[in-house]
């Protein structure tokens, strides 16, 4: 079997008494598309947290295509290749649409020291700003400032960015976090063409199992920050441990509602 | 929806086009009526605009820093104060010639490079904003404390008085070096804002963790960026050398420093030539403020009066003068639009 492009070990952390994420050991193979599901307080985002560097783990260890990176900073790990997307809307507010993606294409760029270039003279740049934009359905808003887009509209902008970093694994905290419930499948079908025209191993978030069902090769079921169940989507489904803690009013009872 | 006016804008193309022609128009008539000032303008007014235009690229420096990537520094004026220092040192020590001038020049570059390096790798070592300013405002104490200390070379508290060379010593010539100045010096850091660098400098302002998930190593951007606002700060500061003959420990105070951040804040923050039209519209009024003293014994307290003229502007154009050009003209041309369509 080949490595798989993320691993973690034993992976904890504690606030104070409170373990957040206890004792994760997942894979993640290449090109493999995975949502992690659980409920309120998992620690889902606490575990991307851990993955993309934001936090320290307490105990265990995070490996990237093999190699240990628990102690490398988020910069260093995006350089390797991870692109996060945030559970709480995280972009440039006051900068346009365009802008915005257009920052995160420059970083893969590397032209960030040309101090005496014109940002605009960069033909490349703007035309696959143009083409992401189009890409998330946003090509209309390109000279808005991001703070006046809707919620769902700035979801996809975050989208784009992480996009444009063309990074070899995707990691999305709840890209439908927050969006009016008439948005919601237009970004599913958005996350599903992206899945179906790069070759991209995706990592996503997610609340309710139903609408992830038909996207996800592999489904991790996260509660009180513990692996409880992972596998196929209907293997999941059908464990009797996912089902006795979701049935009484969990996330599946929520999705089936 | 609650989208303002000012952003729903139409294409970026029509939107650039439109304020550069806006923007040339502006600079074209500031240009010829500043070129045209001495023909008709007394010795003060001369003296009054030279100050101005050499202020004002303290200010732009300031912007830099806190207008277009966030830093708060509260040291500014170390750069500002050592690059007048350091021209009269050396005017005092050596001789009052061009030569001398230039040497000036280049120390001073290298001395605000290395400060700015120092003052970078103490102030950005991950603290967060307020950090950055405490530990600022200490660095720029301790530079304060040791030129009042160092009297052998700085004359303390007295001040220090030196001559200059001669071909600046006309005021009237001298007013075309600073608009020279200050034109070149708005000329490089537009460039720079506008670099793919600036550009970076901004996302780190709006939110540098996102920046640092695309991939910017930020502080080294923040690094580059004090580089940028403490030699232009030092250059500014020989040029204000040339100006007043003159240097004392108050240049290097946190008043200075707070005199730059008050005309970004008025003119506009994060704007770039918000700092010229601020530093203009807080010396010009401080200037006839003062001349009003004559008319009514009430003026001596100007002070009074340019406070509340600075807190109306705040107040009433919380993005500043040029902030507010930019919101009306914006404001004007989507109204165009409208009626177009
Ligand atoms: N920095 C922190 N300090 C202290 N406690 C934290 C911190 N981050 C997360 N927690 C706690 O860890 C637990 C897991 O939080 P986390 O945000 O990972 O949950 P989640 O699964 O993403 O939930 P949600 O579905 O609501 O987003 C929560 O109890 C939270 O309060
Ligand atoms: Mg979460």
């Amino acid at each position: 079997m080949s490595t798989p492009l993320i691993q973690t070990r034993q992976l904890t952390i504690s606030f104070g008494a409170h373990k957040a994420v206890n004792n994760v050991s997942i894979e993640i193979e290449k090109d493999i598309f995975t949502t992690i599901i659980g409920p309120n307080g998992a620690g889902k985002t606490t575990l991307f947290n851990l993955i993309s560097g934001l936090l320290r783990p307490t105990g265990g260890q995070v490996l990237f295509k093999g190699t240990d990176i628990t102690h490398l900073s988020p910069l260093q790990r995006v350089a390797l290749g991870m692109g996060r997307s945030f559970q709480l809307t995280n972009v440039f507010p006051a900068l346009t649409v365009q802008e915005n993606v257009r920052l995160a294409l420059q970083a893969q760029a590397r032209i960030g020291y040309r101090i005496f270039a014109d940002h605009r003279k960069f033909r490349q740049l703007n035309e696959k700003t143009g083409l992401l934009l189009e890409q998330v359905l946003l090509q209309e808003k390109k000279n808005f400032l991001a703070a006046s887009l809707t919620h769902g509209e700035q979801r996809k902008l975050e989208l784009a960015m992480v996009l444009a970093l063309d990074p070899e694994v995707l990691l999305l905290d709840e890209p439908t976090a927050g969006m009016a419930l008439e948005e919601v499948p237009a970004m599913f079908e958005l996350l599903d063409r992206t899945k179906k025209v790069t070759d991209k191993t995706i990592v996503l978030i997610e609340h309710k199992m139903d609408l992830v069902t038909g996207l996800s090769d592999q489904v991790i079921v996260l509660v009180n920050g513990s692996v409880l169940a992972q596998g196929s989507p209907p293997e999941v489904a059908a464990n009797p441990a996912v089902l006795a803690a979701y049935l009484g009013g969990g996330v599946l009872s929520e999705a089936c509602a | 929806m609650k989208t303002p006016a000012v952003i729903k804008l139409v294409t970026a193309g029509a939107k650039d086009r439109k304020q550069f022609v806006a923007g040339s128009a502006v600079a074209l008539i500031a240009a010829a009526f500043l070129l045209m000032l001495p023909g008709f303008a007394g010795h003060a007014t001369i003296s009054l605009f030279s100050r101005i235009f050499i202020l004002a690229v303290f200010g732009m420096s300031y912007d830099i820093l806190r207008g277009f990537t966030g830093v708060i520094n509260l040291g500014h004026a170390v750069f500002f104060g050592s690059g007048t220092y350091l021209a009269g040192i050396l005017f005092l020590r050596l001789d009052p010639t061009p030569g001398t001038l230039l040497l000036a020049v280049i120390v001073t570059v290298v001395y605000c490079s290395a400060a700015a390096f120092i003052m970078g790798k103490i102030a950005f070592r991950g603290g967060g904003v307020i950090a950055c300013a405490m530990i600022t405002l200490a660095l720029g104490e301790i530079v304060r404390h040791l030129a009042e200390t160092w009297r052998d070379v700085t004359m303390g508290a007295d001040g220090l008085t030196f001559p200059i060379p001669y071909m600046f010593r006309d005021r009237l010539l001298f007013y075309y070096y600073a608009l020279l100045f200050l034109i070149l010096m708005v000329i490089v850091l537009r460039r720079f804002v506008l670099s793919p660098t600036g550009r970076v400098l901004l996302a780190i302002r709006e939110n540098e963790q996102r920046a640092i998930f695309l991939g910017y190593n930020t502080t080294t951007y923040k690094m580059i960026s004090l580089q940028v606002g403490g030699i232009s700060a030092g250059l500014s500061g020989v040029m204000f050398a040339l100006l007043t003959r003159f240097a004392n420990t108050e240049l290097l105070t946190i008043q200075q420093t707070l005199n730059a951040l008050l005309v970004t804040i008025v003119g506009g923050t994060g704007t770039l030539y918000g700092a010229i039209v601020g530093t203009a519209f807080v010396q010009l009024i401080q200037h006839y403020l003062l001349t009003l003293r004559d008319v009514h014994p009430v003026f001596t307290r100007w002070l009074l009066f340019f406070g509340s003229i600075y807190i109306l502007v705040v107040l009433y154009m919380p993005a500043g003068i040029v902030g507010a050009y930019r919101q009306l003209a914006d404001l004007l041309s989507s109204r165009n639009k409208k009626k177009i369509a």
